[in-house]
């Protein structure tokens, strides 16, 4: 579904590229952590795939057409949707509104069914009395189930996640986790998350590991 | 239209922030709109002034023209030199009556008689029984009697009745009905004094010719200010012994060769700003070596001047407050902006067109802007009126200083000479008259559609420049520097 093809990216001096020529393949149904240190890279490599900045070398591919000529905004709208590590949800606007709002916006099918919505909010544990209320009188663990309920309200195929978990407890950490295998066996997407936590990285179906520049794929 | 309704949620989630913006867009909106209503106005009180202040133009003996003549005469002649006036004919006032832009027209006509049946009024200063010329006036062997006489076609016409310093209190006063009549209109003191009343007899004495005994039917009393009073001057007989009579009569009283002549003829002129034109026209039908044509718009001039120093101040404060108010928005627009990158940042991820963003917060200045016209459209009336009525009296003052101390066109004054009255009747003593006028000018502020219209248009024009330069940062803006970092 996703590849790179020989991608590059550093920020200021080519010769100190904080990955280059990365090759891999990532699948729908499938779910895959990136694991690694802080300062390695990951989270710059997550936002190329999630269409949020441009490679400097190399090629990005959905579906083998490369988002060059798909269009960030296109990509980002229709392909990949992104779960944040500080959620970054409306916070002028109820779990419901956040749903309805990102279902307008990337024109997903079930844009304006509220009742749809309420419900794939409910499948997360946010019951219609949590769906109405404002985000910030959410707690963690509720206002990150939130932001996966947006992205399995969205119909893109790929999901990216950057430290999901980062904010949370051992038991939120736990559900959030199972919802991301759940989006990716059951909703059959692609699930690529971000983590430093070997926990986490240990529940995908598949571990890549970001050092000296290159990926290593954990078996 | 989905960024409408994030807008709609914004405004209504973020209700103290939005009650401040809508507080500063009304202060804003509301000088605005103090300034719109204080120009319309002013415009309307030009408007207003033409129609009601007016203007005239006056048909004389040309003065300048007699006085060359005279002092040629003197150098050939040994003898002491005389003035000859030729008086107004009838037939040339008519021919310009007849241009456009003349609503009506007063024939003045002044001599004197002397009292028969009843007693003068004599004061103490005054010189009883003197002539009748007055200041702008010259003595006329022919015009000694003791009452004044001034003939009109109407006394409602006459400058002293319509500037208010004479009105009538008893009966009726002189109108086009009264022509060749002996009808007469008297002063309350002279009536009081001898007991006299609307539906009397009086005689009087021609002062001149046959000296005939002529009866005359008092038809109406009038009361003389003292401003009037005072202005007839130090050679003038007491006020009160002045009557009005038809134009026809005092003719008759200074002999047969005044029939179908007066001492000058006023046209008003509906339309001040025409007075020029029509006296251009006028002087194409008379003979000018005999006649002047003297014009007086300063009452039309003085309403224009302050109106539109009234005018101008209100454009000032419209834009200065329409520049300093987008300023203003537009630096709390930035600010707002700023502290929503997260935001922006997350409608940029989901693939939201930075249009549509942009879109978001026009809408939302919008509703706040819709707010602040409601309340600027009930505050700016009061700000107009305190603003404009300080601004009026001002600006006034400010008029009348200047046109006292560089000279009201005043004119010459009636023609003096034979019979004819000075001073009382020339356009000097009707500047005065205008002047009060135009400081009894207001300005009457009020809120039409068309200023809410065009208040509805500033909002607009303000908020989307406001918008636009705050909106510089968004569309520069990379969502992965706002959510990755």
């Amino acid at each position: 579904m996703l590849k790179t093809q020989g991608l590059g990216y550093w920020y200021q001096d080519k010769d100190q590229p904080l990955f280059q020529d990365i090759n891999l393949e990532f699948e729908v149904g499938q779910s895959y952590a990136i694991l690694g240190h802080s300062g390695t890279g990951k989270t710059t490599f997550l936002s190329l795939i999630a269409g949020l900045d441009k490679p400097k070398a190399g090629d990005i591919l959905l579906d083998d057409r490369s988002l060059k000529k798909i269009g960030l905004t296109n990509y980002r709208r229709h392909d990949v949707s992104i779960v944040f590590q500080a959620y970054n949800l409306f916070t002028y606007m109820s779990p419901l509104n956040n749903l309805l709002t990102a279902m307008a916006i990337t024109g997903a099918e079930h844009a304006g069914d509220k009742d749809f919505a309420l419900k794939t909010l409910n499948d997360l544990g946010i019951g219609a009395d949590l769906a109405t209320r404002n985000v910030q009188h959410l707690s963690g663990g509720q206002q990150q189930r939130v932001a996966i309920a947006r992205t399995m309200a969205c119909d893109a195929q790929l999901v990216v996640a950057d430290e999901p978990t980062g904010n949370l407890d051992e038991d939120n950490t736990k559900g959030v986790i199972e919802q991301f295998q759940r989006i990716a066996h059951d909703r059959q997407k692609c699930v690529i998350i971000v983590t430093h936590e070997p926990d986490v990285a240990s529940q995908c179906d598949h571990q890549y590991r970001l050092e000296n520049k290159q990926f290593t794929e954990l078996v | 239209m989905n960024f409408f309704k994030r807008a709609w949620l914004n405004v209504w989630a973020k209700k103290g922030r939005s009650v401040l913006l809508i507080l500063v867009s009304s202060a804003i909106l509301m000088f605005v709109l103090a300034g719109l209503l204080i120009r319309s106005a002013a415009v309307k009180a030009t408007d207003q002034a033409k129609a009601n202040v007016g203007a005239t133009v006056t048909l004389s003996a040309n003065r300048q023209a007699a006085f060359k003549k005279m002092q040629n005469s003197s150098r050939s002649k040994s003898s002491r030199p005389k003035m000859t006036l030729t008086p107004v004919k009838l037939s040339d006032a008519t021919k310009i009556t007849k241009l456009s832009n003349i609503s009506s027209y007063n024939v003045t006509s002044s001599t004197s008689v002397n009292a028969k049946s009843y007693d003068t009024v004599s004061t103490s200063s005054g010189l009883s029984g003197g002539n009748s010329g007055g200041p702008g006036g010259m003595k006329s062997s022919t015009s000694t009697g003791d009452t004044q006489i001034d003939g009109v076609t109407s006394t409602s016409l006459a400058t002293d009745f319509s500037s208010k310093q004479s009105k009538i209190t008893k009966g009726r006063g002189i109108t086009a009905a009264d022509k060749n009549t002996n009808h007469v209109v008297i002063e309350k003191d002279l009536a009081s004094q001898n007991n006299l009343t609307v539906g009397d007899t009086i005689t009087v004495k021609e002062a001149t010719g046959s000296k005939d005994k002529v009866k005359l039917k008092i038809v109406g009393i009038y009361k003389a200010s003292s401003t009037s009073s005072s202005s007839a001057g130090p050679m003038s007989t007491d006020p009160a012994n002045t009557m009005y009579t038809s134009y026809t009569l005092a003719n008759t009283f200074k002999g047969t060769k005044y029939a179908g002549t007066a001492d000058s003829v006023t046209f008003n002129v509906s339309n001040p700003a025409k007075v020029s034109s029509v006296k251009t026209a006028g002087k194409k039908l008379i003979n000018t070596s005999k006649y002047a044509l003297s014009t007086d718009d300063s009452s039309y001039q003085t309403v224009k001047a302050s109106m539109s120093n009234v005018e101008s101040f209100a454009n000032k404060i419209v834009w200065l407050v329409a520049i300093a108010g987008t300023i203003i928005l537009a630096l709390i627009v930035i600010l707002m902006i700023r502290e929503r990158r997260f935001e922006i940042g997350v409608l940029l991820s989901l693939g939201e067109a930075r249009w549509k963003i942009v879109a978001q917060f026009f809408a939302e200045m919008l509703m706040v802007i819709v707010v602040a016209v409601a309340i600027a459209g009930v505050g700016g009336k009061f700000v107009g009126s305190q603003l404009g009525s300080q601004l009026v009296s001002q600006s006034t003052t400010t008029t009348q200083t200047t046109t006292s101390s560089t000279g009201q066109p005043g004119g010459s004054g009636a023609p003096g000479g034979s019979g004819m009255k000075g001073g009382n009747g020339g356009p000097g003593n009707m500047s005065q008259s205008a002047n009060s006028k135009a400081a009894k000018t207001e300005l009457d502020v009020s809120v039409s559609a068309v200023n809410l219209a065009e208040l509805g248009g500033f909002g607009l024009a303000i908020t989307f420049l406001s918008i636009m330069i705050a909106s510089g940062g968004i569309l520069r803006l990379e969502p992965k520097k706002v959510l990755i970092s």
